[in-house]
């Protein structure tokens, strides 16, 4: 019977969630953002975009939950065009667990009511507005403060935390979304190496607890290679480079084995 | 200092020297006058301190009409002020209803007592309703304002969780803006304690009904006790005000920065 689960769950995994054909976007008609970019992200995958500021690389984080539209080709969430007119998208925007670069918490509010944004799509509009959570939200609630690694703050004002705790929070409240796949935007990028690491470690944790797809925004070629099981590289909006990564092995998929060093020294030329 | 900051403090004075004939501005009388001030000013100093208890229920009084209006007030403009923010609600909505609440502070609040005493009669209620008047246009603006100037991204992260519209303003909206709300509502209660103790005058209840009779009458040493009241309240609502400033209204950093910009919800 388990066995059986698990093949299941290994059929679901080999379908892509993310399909991007041709996409290119732009904010203001005239300057394109993305120009062209064509990628597909297979359930369980631990995907890393990287690129420098300005590359577009959020832009394809906001194509990818309906936060905007291409203005050419086709995008494709779980086989659904995600937009927020979109009426059966609606449904699975609230299990996608986006992390904003700003990470989009608010600063007046308990850590536990700002998590608990992420549950609000399954509470009805009378509890949600006095604050009534049913108790398996709590329970649920302090499991995910306790897997992020902060559950003694539960009712600390965002303000109060650290740039670290902070981004503990954000998660904790992607994954009270119980969600498919996880969006984050250069989540660890302003913060030290010691404690980016931190971070990732327990997005890494909470990804493999729960079986999650991870597409990641880094500034960190090295952070990406070392978290990611495959790494799409952005320049100037378009798409460059794609690797796979298996242990200290580097595939690229047009010309073969890389080392490390040659994957680094190619990024920092580009 | 260049020539054209000269030129232009010249046309100021040249103007408040024009407007002033034009208005019988007479600073001779003023000085004429002078030794008037000096007979209330000593009749004033004969207290007669028997009236205090009196000035003091007339001033708690006047503190109770100022409470209850700045709280009804601040409670209809909450709902209010969401409708008249521009990032939240349609240019069909918030247009009126700006225009609808500028109208209420185009006029001090004793003019809306004049107004309600002919509608409810003499006495504090009609004082009241003044007051909450007055505090709906004042504080309404002053939210609709701090709602336009939130933070972007919270609302931006949470849309993207798929909240309500009622979720996002439970949740993201109020908090965002209430820090600003505490500090708001403890001036508005501030200003309309000065307010308050004037609306006597027009028959509106409070501590005002004795100080401008007492003034018909020249009875300026009773007039003089009854300003002292007011000034005591006035002085330990300023302080009262300050320390609950002090430990509630957080430093927490916001953008400051006006930006409008449509909130999709």
């Amino acid at each position: 019977m388990k066995e059986q689960k698990i093949s299941s769950y290994s059929s679901i995994s080999t379908l892509s969630i993310v399909q991007m054909r041709g996409v290119s976007a732009s904010y203001d008609s005239k300057n394109l953002v993305l120009k062209d970019v064509t990628l597909n992200v297979q359930r369980g995958t631990n995907y890393a975009i990287v690129g420098v500021s300005g590359s577009g690389k959020s832009t394809l984080l906001k194509l990818m939950n309906g936060m905007m539209s291409p203005s050419k080709g086709i995008v494709l969430y779980n086989y659904q065009k995600p937009s927020l007119k979109n009426k059966s998208f609606k449904k699975s925007i609230s299990k996608i667990g986006y992390i904003p670069q700003t990470l989009g918490l608010v600063k007046n509010m308990s850590v536990m009511d700002n998590i608990m944004i992420g549950a609000l799509p399954r509470i009805n509009g009378f509890n949600s507005f006095f604050k009534i959570y049913p108790e398996e939200e709590i329970k649920k609630a302090h499991d995910v403060l306790k897997l992020v690694g902060i559950d003694g703050k539960a009712d600390r004002k965002v303000y109060m935390l650290s740039g670290g705790e902070k981004r503990r929070v954000a998660i904790a409240r992607a994954l009270m979304q119980k969600p498919d796949i996880l969006l984050a935007d250069e989540i660890v990028s302003e913060l030290d190496s010691v404690t980016a690491r931190e971070v990732m470690d327990v997005i890494h944790d909470a990804q493999k607890q729960l079986n999650l797809t991870a597409i990641m925004i880094h500034h960190d070629m090295n952070l990406a290679l070392e978290y990611a099981n495959r790494v799409a590289v952005i320049k100037e909006g378009e798409k460059i480079l794609e690797i796979g990564v298996e242990g200290e092995r580097i595939v690229d998929f047009q010309t073969g084995d890389l080392t490390q060093e040659e994957i680094l020294e190619m990024y920092n030329e580009s | 200092m260049n020539p054209k900051n000269n030129l232009l403090i010249g046309v100021i004075i040249a103007v408040v020297i024009v407007t002033s004939f034009d208005v019988g501005v007479e600073p001779i009388a003023f000085f004429e006058g002078l030794p008037n001030l000096g007979i209330v000013a000593k009749e004033m100093t004969e207290f007669e301190l028997e009236h205090w208890e009196t000035a003091f229920w007339s001033m708690l009084e006047t503190i109770e009409m100022a409470f209850i209006g700045t709280i009804a007030g601040v409670a209809i403009s909450l709902p209010l002020s969401l409708f008249a923010a521009r990032n939240l609600s349609s240019k069909f909505v918030y247009v009126p209803l700006r225009a609808l609440l500028a109208a209420t502070r185009t006029f001090p609040s004793i003019l809306w007592a004049i107004l309600f005493v002919i509608v409810v009669g003499l006495g504090p209620f009609a004082g009241i309703l003044a007051i909450t008047l007055y505090t709906v246009g004042f504080i309404s603006k002053l939210q609709y304002e701090s709602i336009e100037a939130i933070d972007f991204d919270p609302v931006e992260a949470t849309t993207a969780i798929g909240l309500s519209k009622l979720q996002l303003i439970r949740y993201v909206i109020i908090p965002e803006s209430a820090p600003h709300l505490l500090s708001q509502i403890l001036y508005m209660f501030d200003y309309n304690v000065r307010q308050t103790s004037i609306l006597g005058i027009v028959g509106a209840g409070g501590i005002g009904f004795y100080i401008i009779n007492y003034i018909k009458f020249f009875e300026y040493g009773k007039v003089a006790v009854f300003m002292l009241v007011v000034l005591a309240a006035v002085l330990v609502i300023d302080w009262a005000s300050v320390k609950i400033r002090d430990k509630y209204i957080m430093k927490a950093q916001h953008g400051t920065q006006l930006k409008i910009k449509k909130l999709t919800l």
